[in-house]
């Protein structure tokens, strides 16, 4: 096994956004994660859309295969005794355990990190939940959506009266940047003294690292930060404006002047501002956002938008459309970077993945396919555990590996 | 009493030095090490490091110290001038190179390679280097060398077409964060690197696409075309992504709450609001009869029927009446209680005070010299049991570290650092 992760083994119980695509960032690069499922108790994300072909199934979700790639997937029922019996029995031979599940769970099965790494003081367990193992709210249950809101993303839009949240479950993809750095220098300092820890990470804390100045202000100031639409405090005109459709298709692209000679290239594009004074220096083109987003979107709205931003972007000036997914899929930067791998799944065929947005010149990664449940269940007890066929297809019928 | 300036401020990563040369495109790289205790050293020219003139500023007075980006951005870092566009620094930059673990730079593609300082030149001086190159989009493709700002990230990365309202702009985030995805990336894919180097004793080049790192920030929709045919869109205050639309936020009495009306083997918040609404007098006979049980996620994707539709649609009127009369922290209370799934649309207000971060002791204070005052600050990203991470400290002022870094680590003479001064190298 290569990649820069190699030897390390994870023993994952995380499941939907934040956990997988935390130990999707050891898996990819040569880690063996195996993820421990059930039928009972599959990940969420094998039941959601979008289905390879549009037809669902539990092997066939490309949100699951997206952030599970390059692990392996075992299915124990963890609501039985021997079910929990044989997982137990699987953890000394890995480096970390990993959960997402709501606080108390893994308590609650007898694998907390002071059960566990009684007699294995180097285990690495890392444990995220939307607002950590403790405080009131720590057995709060929910989502990404909710987790964005509560933690401030949701207070966005126009303006006050006319709210418009970011799509998705946003903070799913800020916390596993946090759990996987915090992983990674838990396992560097093993390394170095031999000692395993605990992780409690709260996706809620991890978040507000992505609002820090505006918590800051507040503490400070009293300002409160308030929805301002496509406004910057920094630059103008900024914002996206509207091209002409293609098709039944909005066309709009994103543009952002930085400074005062920017400004002069976009009048020699667009034309000159019909105003009676001249906007030449930033301070005044901050002041009239809204006059020069009018100017702006008047000037372009019958322009192609591809065209435009080529023109922009040769006179310097910092522009890009807006692209929507079958752009993204067209992006030749993004296929560059090698960002649209297709990987063979055994029961459902090539799927495309989302690749790595980080590139290793050396030491490459190298997605492979996300596993059927319980793909690898013989496989895994087999090796780790010695269980012989004949014993692994009893605890099958019984339900114990189910 | 130890000098909070000197003290040693612990953390995992604190046998580490990493050297800073981001802008807002990868600021977070370095506070990710510093919070975990890593030597950040932020090289800066000598008219101060871009970030420093990022508005807002506090009590809105402008100033190098006084950026809330800055301030919050660069905290726990140390700095030093380098006007690295000289040979003279370039030398002394080199020498910072050789007892440095990482490196991590966001300039424009190509920039840092045309003052010599590449990937091979770099590793010269110390083969182990680790050096984290973010860039807008990518090293090798068309745009490469592109201009670009955060709302061009969301833009070329897919988020922005799907956040805003129909018919109205597609919407950025709302404070400039993509810089702050690209430069956590960083962080994680310095760390993996680090751990190769561990088993290699090499370094190598990690280069950082933010517009990859945009495309992450979406639910998986960009393989909906291909898959289901359908090109998803901007939905507003609505749930995207199924057929049978549904309100995502609803107004309350003083602000919003996140709330999306599901069944199946969700139904628990559906049922424990009626029965809520019931306890209040507000729930007409016919709600009570509904069996959310049935209303599993996929029907909304499924159920075209206008009777269901209907159906939802006069759900969530009564949910938005009932909503109305009470407060969102009121409603977030019930929620609790409860346990359902309902949110309020927090403000950085609310956060500030919230019960959850109060108990977890979550946000923190340093005194910030330059401005004579205190700051309060978002606390640990996650809490280690062995070893904990840094306690926060300030940002540094311009080129405060530059007698210990220069003087006492690199062996210059006063009279060296007073030359190097009096020529604007540092």
């Amino acid at each position: 096994m290569s990649g820069v992760a190699a030897g390390l083994r994870v023993l994952d119980f995380t499941w939907y956004g934040v956990g997988p695509i935390t130990t999707k960032y050891l898996a990819d690069n040569g880690a063996e994660v195996v993820k421990i499922e059930s039928m009972a108790r599959p990940d969420g994300l094998r039941l959601a859309s979008p289905w390879k072909d549009g037809v669902a199934g539990v092997n066939r979700s490309q949100l699951f295969a997206n952030y599970n790639s390059s692990k392996k997937s075992i299915t124990i029922d963890m609501s039985t005794e021997p079910g929990r019996k044989i997982a137990r029995a699987l953890v000394p031979h890995f480096d970390i355990v990993a959960d997402s599940f709501t606080a108390g769970t893994m308590d609650e099965w007898g694998f907390g990190y002071e059960q566990l790494s009684a007699d294995d003081p180097s285990l690495i367990q890392l444990s995220t939940c939307m607002q950590g193992q403790t405080g009131p709210h720590s057995r709060y249950p929910g989502f990404g959506n909710q987790m964005a809101s509560i933690s401030g993303f949701y207070y966005s839009g126009y303006s006050e009266k006319e709210i418009a949240p970011p799509q998705g479950p946003y903070t799913d993809f800020i916390a596993p940047k946090f759990a996987c750095f915090a992983l990674l220098c838990a396992i560097d300092h093993r390394r170095r003294t031999g000692e395993g820890q605990f992780i409690d990470l709260s996706q809620y804390e991890a978040a507000l690292h992505f609002l820090a100045p505006a918590v800051t202000d507040y503490f400070a100031t009293g300002t409160v930060l308030r929805p301002e639409g496509n406004r910057s405090r920094r630059y103008s005109p900024h914002g996206a404006y509207r091209c002409a459709d293609e098709g039944a298709e909005e066309r709009w692209i994103a543009i952002a002047v930085q400074n005062d000679a920017e400004w002069q290239s976009l009048l020699r594009i667009l034309g000159s501002w019909p105003g009676p004074e001249e906007l030449a220096l930033h301070c005044d083109r901050l002041d009239r956002f809204v006059e020069l987003d009018e100017y702006v979107q008047d000037r372009i709205g019958n322009l192609v938008a591809l065209e435009l931003v080529a023109a922009l972007q040769s006179a310097g000036v910092a522009a890009y459309p807006v692209q929507n997914c079958l752009d993204l899929r067209g992006d030749e930067n993004l296929h560059e970077f090698g960002f649209w791998p297709w990987l063979d799944q055994t029961e459902c065929g090539p799927m495309p993945y989302d690749g790595m947005a980080y590139r290793f010149d050396r030491t490459p990664g190298v997605l492979s396919a996300a596993p059927n449940i319980g793909e690898h269940t013989e496989e895994i007890l087999g090796e780790v555990l010695g269980l012989s066929s004949g014993e692994i297809a009893n605890l099958v019928n019984e339900g114990t590996l189910f | 009493m130890e000098d909070p300036r000197t003290a040693p401020r612990g953390g995992p990563l604190a046998s580490y030095r990493v050297l800073d040369l981001t802008d807002d495109r990868g600021a977070m790289c370095g506070k990710m090490f510093a919070d975990a205790g890593a030597d950040v050293v932020k090289i800066e020219h000598p008219n101060g490091c871009p970030t420093r003139r990022i508005p807002p500023f506090l009590d809105g007075i402008p100033g190098r110290d006084r950026g809330l980006y800055h301030l919050t951005y660069n905290a726990g870092k140390r700095s030093v001038t380098l006007d690295l566009e000289r040979p003279e620094a370039r030398r002394l930059f080199l020498r910072l190179v050789e007892t440095s673990d990482f490196l991590v730079e966001s300039f424009s593609v190509g920039y840092f390679d045309s003052l010599g300082l590449d990937y091979e030149s770099l590793s010269r001086s110390n083969p182990r280097l680790i050096y984290l190159t973010i860039t807008p989009f990518g090293d090798r493709g068309p745009a490469a060398r592109y201009k670009s700002t955060d709302i061009i990230s969301w833009a070329s990365g897919g988020m922005m077409y799907l956040s805003g309202i129909p018919g109205r702009p597609p919407l950025q985030m709302s404070l400039p964060q993509a810089g702050l995805h690209a430069g956590a990336e960083a962080a994680v894919a310095g760390m993996l690197a680090h751990l190769e180097r561990e088993r290699s004793s090499e370094g190598q080049r990690v280069v950082i696409d933010t517009q990859a790192c945009v495309v992450w920030t979406m639910l998986s929709e960009s393989p909906y075309p291909l898959l289901h045919g359908d090109v998803l869109r901007r939905s507003g205050v609505k749930s995207g992504g199924q057929r049978v639309s549904r309100t995502l936020v609803y107004p309350c009495n003083d602000g919003h709450v996140m709330f999306l009306l599901t069944g199946g083997a969700y139904s628990h918040s559906a049922e424990q609001i009626v029965e809520w609404m019931e306890e209040e007098g507000a729930a007409p006979d016919w709600i009570k009869a509904v069996d959310f049980s049935t209303w599993s996620p996929e029907k909304f994707s499924t159920d075209l029927s206008d009777e269901f539709v209907r159906l939802v649609g006069e759900c969530e009127d009564v949910v938005t009446d009932f909503f109305s009369r009470f407060s969102r922290q009121e409603i977030y209370r019930v929620a609790l209680e409860r346990g359902l799934m309902i949110a309020p649309v927090a403000t950085v207000e609310d956060i500030a005070v919230d019960e959850q971060l109060a108990a977890r002791e979550y946000f923190q204070t340093a005194w910030n010299e330059a401005l004579d005052r205190e700051l309060t600050y978002v606390g640990p990203f996650a809490k280690l049991s062995a070893a904990p991470l840094a306690r926060v400290a300030s940002a540094p002022q311009l080129g405060q570290d530059n007698e210990v870094v220069l003087g006492e680590e690199l062996g210059l003479r006063s009279e060296e650092l007073q030359y190097l001064y009096a020529t604007s190298v540092i």
